[in-house]
């Protein structure tokens, strides 16, 4: 029977592939799982759906081996198992993509599925990796070239090889964290056709998500989890998006469009800006746009169309190549210096948040302060005041709602997502800032968290700052944008007033215009 | 179902069974989400009385009797004053050398070319003596402050290549170590041998160049002055707006950059004081130990002061204590050297002994080691 866990011919279909019963797992005082049952059937895709923290992840990093459960019981195949690492979870067919990709970047694909598949000496490694590489990417139809060096491969195509790799090891219990999150709608639906072709060879396929209308349109079953406590099993025909909403997250969340009442004059004016990577990439070919006083412009667009280059020109991280950059009542700013154009009262809420909006390893406080200590508050050069700082921190802690702060001494990089951009913000609105640039300020935020950003956003407007929101989410753009430009290859190709059709700027987005 | 294999190494080709090592207890790892403060600390106290285990059992298989080191690392030392002195002499060098390596790697700047910066420090020190620049009263001052100079403009080169050009700084800082070295070498075997003994080192400095005695067998005022350097340091590190962004540019340097911190100045201005800490280490041991500058007065403090940096997690405080332990370690070993013939490597191999301990404490801070039955 232990053969059957590793087999990839189909086991029997329904019946149960992975059982969990009554899993508890603490940290410390914090309970994560609380009595968790959770069954995966052999053939079917279930989602897992909840917010951050509701301990979605726990519940599969017990499954691969990560964590061991304080107590529970735990069957797959119908025979009990102890998973105490990920060598025994890869034993028993059980195969995790990990949010963050485990990928070495600087070798090659086929190497990093040779460096989680050993097979006799490199040589015949390779030989045989090769082959079963080539027939895995045949039946799930995925394209890879498995010479090019990970760091040159994009992230989609780094997702594929994760993939491989996990089935090569012989995964027929394949657990998905967050797999769309860094794909666009089209390459999702692709990807989705891929694993629905793993589920009718008999394999079954966890799906981590946010994303409701993913679990609605691909899951077979869907199990909601919130608190540590699975709330629901269903079938997608049982529930809606409200409902799975309000399991989610316990009370019911609408948001509802709500138009700028006064757009002023334009602060912020941007023309003709171009740039050109390091690489020789022609990455932004003429941008010009302006922002107004008191309106959100979404820029809608297909990521790796320029926007993040936009983003790090308008910042002042990179200077561009040509154009200019005017901000009201200060002239040219083109060039300037990060520090100097955040003095002027521009604020960027970054899309790489533990990257590049805070320091995980410094205090929540000091994430908090860093803003203001540039600015030259908390006292002077020769001496820091913590203590103040402290007490501003706690207060922007409890005016943006910033959960799971135990104290102002804590690392920022143990909030979690949702917590983590909201103090961002906090920090970011602490300067009344009057441009504001946010990238894909709600990606990977559940929709209780992505709501709280949204009304951040708003407030700031309604304060007559110009927000420019930069995002792939056409449900976004829709819900905030006064005015709406679209991104295509460097270039704003089409500008929309707010509450435009969407499939129009989904044309301008893909260029079928 | 066949049972348990436990043959690692060959796991993926066994037949799949949860139950491979189920019978038998075994430890499983485990990610921490965080450990507070004091257990921290509580885990390197631990891994360093492990070190020190370790190394008496080394000792004890040299063929010092265990009896005795009690006697030579703890009782000798703080009972018979010429050897705290001994260790004080010892302690104010490295602790200027360990604040050396803190500041460095505080902005992520491994200068391994602490010794270069020592050497061109004490060549600064000894341009001053030799030249009998400056009134006999500032004589010292202008010694020390030449040295830190001398430091920073040796430092000069790799921050710049750094900065400018993404040249590796630890290969550039460890290889002009050898180029300070030799030029060293180049004075005190040419223009700069001391002409009454025609030995390679210099003339010896006259009395006004020389660190006052402080009235405690030879401990001089350097004692006083790397204390101060670490009061300086302290206030430059934890207390400053200075030390408040170099934090930033440690933990994450993206996003520093992001905020406005201007990061390459800092990086910059970091090097420089860390060179010239260094540099003022060569002004120490030369004026201070040797009253001239010898061909070797800065063999081995390089490795010393990274490692008190390392272990002082470039704590401006825990370097002093390190920096004494360290003076500790280098004193008995003196003394396990004459009375039982113990090589002196093996005081380096006690200093890699606790370091490895303490670095392996990190790893049980990051994981959890379970037992699994």
């Amino acid at each position: 029977m232990s053969q059957a866990a590793r087999s990839r011919a189909p086991a029997e279909a329904g019946a149960p592939a992975l059982r969990m019963k009554g899993i508890t797992k603490t940290f410390g005082d914090f309970v994560a799982l609380d009595e968790v049952d959770f069954d995966l059937r052999n053939g079917e895709i279930h989602a897992l759906l909840g917010e951050n923290g509701a301990g979605k992840s726990t519940l599969m990093n017990v499954v691969a081996g990560l964590y061991a459960p304080d107590h529970g019981d735990i069957e797959v195949q119908g025979t009990p198992v102890r998973i105490s690492g990920p060598q025994d979870a890869r034993l028993l067919g059980i195969g995790m993509v990990h949010q963050h990709y485990k990928l070495v970047g600087g070798f090659t694909a086929l190497e990093n599925i040779m460096l989680f598949n050993p097979r006799g000496s490199f040589r015949q490694s390779r030989t045989a990796v090769r082959t079963a590489a080539a027939d895995a990417a045949d039946k799930l139809g995925f394209r890879v070239d498995l010479d090019a060096r990970m760091d040159r491969l994009s992230v989609p195509e780094q997702q594929r090889v994760e993939i491989m790799k996990i089935l090569i090891a012989g995964a027929s219990i394949i657990i998905l964290d967050e797999p769309t999150a860094v794909l666009t709608d089209a390459e999702a639906q692709k990807f989705f056709a891929a694993m629905r072709g793993l589920a009718e060879i008999g394999n079954s396929v966890v799906l981590v998500t946010h994303r409701l209308s993913e679990a609605l349109s691909y899951a077979d079953r869907i199990t909601v989890m919130r608190g540590g406590r699975r709330i629901r099993t269903a079938h997608p025909e049982e529930v809606d998006a409200d409902t799975l909403t309000e399991l989610i997250v316990g009370t019911r969340i609408v948001e509802k469009p709500a138009p700028s009442e006064h757009v002023g004059a334009p602060v912020l004016t941007v023309s003709g800006l171009e740039l050109t990577d390091a690489g020789g990439v022609v990455r932004l070919r003429g941008v010009t746009l302006d922002l107004h006083a008191g309106e959100i412009y979404c820029l809608a667009g297909i990521g790796g169309n320029g926007q993040t280059e936009l983003v790090e020109a308008l910042t002042g991280l990179v200077p561009p190549d040509a154009g200019r950059i005017d901000l009201a009542g200060h002239g040219k700013v083109t060039g300037l210096p990060p520090d100097r154009l955040r003095r002027l009262g521009l604020a960027c809420i970054p899309s790489d948040r533990q990257g590049q909006a805070l320091a995980g390893d410094l205090t929540v406080a000091e994430n908090f302060a860093i803003g203001g200590v540039l600015a030259g508050r908390f006292g002077g050069a020769l001496a820091v005041r913590r203590k103040p700082m402290a007490e501003a921190a706690a207060a922007a802690v409890r005016d943006f709602e910033v959960m799971g702060v135990r104290s102002a001494r804590q690392k920022a990089g143990l909030l979690s997502g949702g917590n983590a951009q909201k103090l961002v913000i906090a920090r970011e609105f602490s300067g009344a800032p009057s441009v504001i640039v946010a990238h894909s300020p709600s990606r990977g935020l559940d929709v209780r968290a992505a709501a709280a950003v949204h009304g951040h956003l708003r407030a700031a407007r309604d304060r007559k700052a110009a927000v420019l929101l930069i995002s792939e989410d056409l449900d976004e753009v829709l819900l905030l944008a006064d005015r709406i430009g679209v991104m295509r290859s460097g270039r704003i190709v089409a500008e929309f007033p707010g509450g435009t059709d969407r499939r129009t700027i989904g044309r301008a987005m893909v260029g079928h215009d | 179902m066949t049972e348990a294999q436990d043959l690692p190494g060959r796991a993926a080709a066994a037949p799949a069974t949860g139950r491979r090592r189920g019978r038998w207890p075994h430890l499983a790892l485990e990610v921490r989400q965080h450990m507070p403060g004091p257990q921290q600390a509580l885990m390197l106290g631990a891994s360093l009385v492990a070190g020190i285990a370790i190394s008496t059992l080394v000792l004890v298989a040299a063929g010092v009797p265990a009896g005795n080191l009690l006697d030579e690392f703890v009782i000798s030392i703080f009972t018979r004053p010429r050897n705290l002195a001994n260790v004080l002499v010892y302690t104010a060098p490295l602790v200027i050398v360990g604040l050396a390596a803190a500041v460095a790697f505080r902005a992520r700047f491994w200068n391994i070319g602490i010794e270069g910066q020592m050497i061109f420090g004490a060549i600064g020190a000894t341009l001053i003596a030799n030249h009998d620049i400056g009134p006999e009263g500032a004589r010292l001052y202008l010694m020390a402050a030449t040295a830190a100079f001398a430091g920073m403009v040796w430092m000069l080169v790799p921050a710049l290549l750094k900065l400018r050009l993404e040249v590796n700084e630890i290969i550039s800082t460890l290889l002009l170590n050898y180029v300070a070295f030799n030029f060293l070498l180049f004075l005190l075997y040419g223009p700069w041998k001391d002409p009454q003994s025609a030995f390679p080192h210099s003339k010896m400095y006259d009395a006004a160049e020389r660190l006052t005695r402080i009235g405690f067998f030879n401990v001089d005022t350097s004692i006083y002055l790397a204390f101060a350097l670490a009061v300086g340091c302290f206030l430059l590190l934890v207390v400053s707006r200075f030390g408040f962004l170099l934090n930033f540019v440690h933990a994450n340097p993206k996003m520093a950059r992001a905020m406005g911190v201007r990061v390459a100045v800092l990086v910059l201005s970091a090097a420089l004081v860390s060179a010239a800490l260094a540099g003022v280490a060569g002004f120490v041991i030369s004026a201070g130990i040797d009253n001239r500058m010898t061909q070797s007065f800065f063999v081995g403090y390089g490795f010393s002061g990274i490692l008190i940096g390392f272990l002082a997690r470039n704590n401006p405080v825990l370097v002093v204590f390190f920096a004494a332990l360290i003076a500790v370690l280098m004193v008995a070993g003196q003394g396990l050297q004459v009375f039982y013939q113990i090589p002196s490597s093996m005081v380096l191999l006690i200093q890699a002994i606790i370091v490895i301990c303490a670095a392996a404490s990190e790893f049980l801070i990051r994981y959890r080691l379970r037992l699994v039955r």
